[in-house]
């Protein structure tokens, strides 16, 4: 069972792809591997908003109501809507301003983050983060057959919240056929393949304060995605700890409780909206967002909960019959 | 009154002359005979359940890195791993 396994850096993070066998007529799974680190290195340089030259920012500082904008930005923002209509507006793609005040204007790939317990430890009080009625995320529209993206100008929106389970759903279509395939952007997986059915991955879910495994995940089909606090932690200009995951209406960084959550979803933008909802609902609204889907999530102090089918869901399969060649 | 005794040579031709009489009858018998008629032949299906518990490689243990031709493929890959980045 060889996969072509293809790892590097890109969206601020680490993106790593497992490739099996090709179907009928299909390019080797080196070519398909090498065409999806082409499309990531192409989908970070359009919708990064810390590069001033991308199509984000260019729609972000445009004056005008309707931008033209080319498919692969209109698919972000409609991806971003979803995430925040989904979530009731906890996920917020329009917070530039406020993660910029926080202190976040640049990548913080590579910068070492102030250590996640000493961060807790001055933390303000706990509490669930909330929508902001006030959010104008709902006057963000996409119309793809005149080709734009229309908004209040001066209203900025951010792709940060969807955009590595996007480039992994984006990709996984492109990936349909093979025996079985992995498509890891920076945590958000999206695992498929006939064959992954049968012998599904295991995936390991980090704990964000050790470091260590929390849990093993087996998954033949679908999204696994995490977030949480540990990676990107600073001070403000005054001296506070601060986090990219912010409580949408206070506009500063959600202390809920919950340090880190993983969750399941039929695709890696859904899983990925179904994470950070829960870490800001934090662990009473965490339970209600996972139930359906199940998920893991973990309390400052360290304690992991599964919850949902995550918590039913047998450790050991016995599959039902042996790959026997690639998919169709 | 005494009984005489039969001769050696009675004995041994008495004894030839029943053998050959007991084998004739035995071989006209036996070819008198009917075969015997086909027995029928019972088939049972015989389904034999049996479990295979496959172990489940991980999958970087069950990969081939060929993103350099020249470096020796690593012993283990790194697993699967899903975190906040």
């Amino acid at each position: 069972m060889a996969e072509h396994d293809l790892s590097f850096d890109a969206m601020g993070s680490h993106v790593r792809l497992l490739i099996g066998e090709p179907g009928p007529g299909m390019a080797p799974a080196a070519a398909a591997a090498e065409q999806a680190r082409r499309f990531v290195v192409e989908f970070d340089a359009a919708l990064s908003r810390f590069k001033p030259e991308s199509e984000l920012c260019a729609l972000n500082a445009d004056p005008r109501r309707d931008v033209p904008a080319s498919e692969l930005l209109r698919t972000a923002v409609k991806a971003g809507l979803r995430a925040a209509a989904q979530s009731g507006g906890l996920v917020d793609p329009t917070l530039v301003g406020e993660i910029e005040s926080a202190g976040y204007v640049a990548s913080r790939a590579g910068v070492p983050g102030e250590p996640l317990a000493v961060a807790l430890a001055g933390a303000p009080p706990r509490r669930p983060a909330r929508p902001n009625p006030a959010s104008r995320w709902h006057e963000i529209a996409v119309d793809d057959e005149a080709g734009t993206i229309s908004r209040p100008p001066g209203v900025r929106f951010d792709s940060g919240g969807t955009g590595k389970g996007l480039a992994a759903d984006l990709i996984a279509a492109s990936l349909r056929g093979y025996s079985r395939f992995v498509v890891d952007c920076g945590g958000d997986i999206r695992i498929g393949g006939a064959n992954a059915l049968a012998w599904p991955y295991e995936v390991f879910v980090e704990h964000p304060l050790s470091g260590e495994r929390a849990f093993v995940l087996k998954l033949g089909t679908g999204a696994v995605a995490t977030s949480g606090l540990n990676v990107r932690i600073w001070r403000d200009a005054d001296g506070r700890f601060a986090h990219h995951l912010l409580d949408p209406a206070s506009g500063e960084p959600a202390w809920t409780g919950l340090i880190g959550v993983t969750a399941l979803g039929d695709t890696a933008v859904e899983a990925e909206t179904f994470a950070k909802a829960a870490l800001l609902s934090g662990p009473e609204g965490a339970r209600a967002v996972l139930a359906e889907r199940g998920g893991l999530v973990v309390h400052d102090g360290g304690r992991v909960e599964s919850v949902g089918p995550l918590s039913a869901k047998p450790r050991i399969r016995i599959p039902a019959a042996p790959p026997t060649g690639a998919a169709a | 009154m005494t009984r005489r005794r039969p001769s050696p040579r009675a004995v041994v031709w008495g004894s030839i002359a029943l053998f050959a009489v007991l084998l004739a009858l035995l071989t006209h018998q036996l070819s008198a005979s009917q075969p015997p008629a086909p027995r029928p032949v019972l088939v049972r299906t015989v389904i034999k359940r049996k479990v295979v518990t496959t172990y489940v490689p991980t999958p970087g243990r069950s990969t081939v890195s060929t993103s350099g031709s020249a470096a020796p493929l690593p012993a283990e890959a790194a697993p699967i791993t899903t975190g906040a980045s």
